[in-house]
């Protein structure tokens, strides 16, 4: 063992109220996101359909995704400025909701994600290494996706800066514990050159639709195929209980992040349609829940203090995402809203299923321990 | 400690300083796994009078800090473990 001079003291735990404020935003954005989903799939639900309908995306990806990424930073790098990040974008989220504010609602999430940004930076800044560096990339394309959405572009021309903040960020957290598996220096340059490339072309996006969507495609394909080869899933497979459970979750996660990419290449630039559904539910239901139902066991501890334990009905939300998530796509890509339709209901359950799992299982293993000690 | 993020362990006045490390410092488990590295020393001696778990970052961990099992167990390569940007 070595010394070494210590640059933190004991970490604090989590500011409790800054946590179920972020938390409760993201929870009421990821509702909304969903109901707003369903309506837009046919379905008729007791909500008005304004807002939920049409800022879908939004609330999903920055109301939900990037409060909860904002939190897990925050969380990580256990300072008071970093919870910025999440109250802005969940603040800006709920006010989306409320219709308040006009334009200031899309400012604030704005706000949030340059915030976002800089916590990312001051994470690169501890250590400079490529799985701080990547993070980054990623932050810097949800500024870019955020600046167009507040200065009014329309969402499939920015959707796809907002896919590189989620691909990047997952990607750096894979890196980080990849190098358990010390994967060769020339992986690590084959990913930093991917990473930069991937972002210059989702960033031309804008400007050069075509060519940028297929770029952007053809090097999510190539994406998926370094985090199957290096990813340390391929190992904790084969082991048992929750490591093999995320795993699963993570490996046909990464499947899906092909899928997409290869519908990308193939339909290239879409408006609102079948297969702008197909391809963006691809990516952010397969790939992106996936991740998070791998993920939350392991990463809900550290948030709310709450210890969580491995049980075999964790995979129940998940294959139920995955069946209607096929349904789903196979509706898009054969024109059958009714596929369409049950499948989005599937997801829906899937997603709002698995916090239920997760709270059931915890309190039955509370009360046998509870009854046992 | 087969993944090294323990750095050292040292008798206090007070009792047991515990310097730990992350895979990364962007890890949001920092504060939990502390707070479980402090419950480890105090389930195995629980005489001693106060456990201080203290987080540093330098030096940074690196897979050269991993033990033979844990590299046996996680499979790889032998990759240069050296500081730079592609260096793991």
């Amino acid at each position: 063992m070595t010394g070494s001079a210590p640059t933190e003291g004991a970490p604090p735990p989590p500011p409790r109220a800054l946590v179920a404020l972020s938390v409760l935003s993201g929870a009421v954005a990821l509702a909304a996101g969903i109901a707003g989903g369903l309506l837009r799939s046919g379905w008729a639900l007791p909500v008005a359909p304004g807002a939920p309908i049409a800022h879908h995306g939004g609330l999903m990806v920055c109301g939900f995704l990037g409060t909860l990424i904002g939190v897990e930073r925050s969380v990580a790098l256990g300072l008071r400025w970093p919870w910025l990040a999440p109250l802005l974008s969940g603040i800006g989220g709920l006010m989306i909701l409320g219709d308040l504010g006009g334009d200031w609602a899309l400012r604030l999430i704005l706000a949030g994600s340059v915030v976002l940004l800089a916590v990312t930076l001051a994470i690169l800044l501890r250590q400079v290494a490529l799985f701080t560096a990547v993070p980054v990339l990623g932050a810097v394309c949800l500024v870019a996706g955020n600046a167009h959405w507040t200065a009014g572009r329309a969402i499939p021309e920015l959707v796809h800066a907002w896919m590189a903040f989620l691909l990047l960020t997952i990607t750096g957290e894979r890196l980080e514990l990849g190098r358990l598996r010390r994967p060769p220096t020339s992986a690590s340059r084959a990913l930093g050159l991917l990473s930069a490339l991937y972002v210059g072309a989702v960033l031309a996006i804008p400007w050069m639709p075509g060519p940028a969507v297929a770029l952007a495609g053809a090097l999510q394909i190539g994406l998926a195929l370094w985090l199957w080869r290096y990813d340390v899933a391929r190992v904790t497979v084969r082991t048992s209980g929750l490591a093999r459970y995320v795993a699963v979750c993570l490996l046909l996660g990464f499947l899906w992040l092909a899928a997409s990419g290869a519908l990308l290449v193939a339909i290239g630039p879409v408006e609102y349609g079948l297969g702008y559904d197909a391809t963006l539910h691809a990516f952010f239901l397969g790939f992106v829940f996936s991740m998070i139902f791998g993920h939350a066991p392991i990463i809900f501890p550290a948030i709310f203090r709450v210890p969580i334990t491995y049980h075999p009905a964790f995979y129940v939300p998940f294959l139920v995402m995955h069946a209607s998530l096929l349904a789903r796509l196979g509706g898009d890509l054969v024109g059958s809203a009714s596929w369409r339709s049950w499948g989005a209901a599937g997801n829906a359950a899937a997603i709002l299923g698995f916090p239920a799992v997760l709270v059931v299982t915890g309190l039955r293993e509370a009360r046998r321990q509870a009854s046992e000690g | 400690m087969d993944l090294g993020l323990i750095y050292s362990i040292e008798e206090t006045p007070a009792g047991l300083r515990v310097e730990m490390t992350m895979t990364s410092p962007g890890c949001p488990l920092a504060s939990y796994l502390a707070g479980e590295a402090r419950r480890a020393v105090v389930a195995v001696l629980p005489e001693v009078a106060d456990v201080e778990v203290v987080l540093v970052w330098d030096p940074p961990w690196s897979p050269a800090r991993m033990s033979e099992a844990a590299r046996a167990r996680l499979g790889g390569s032998s990759a240069d473990d050296g500081p730079g940007w592609f260096s793991v």
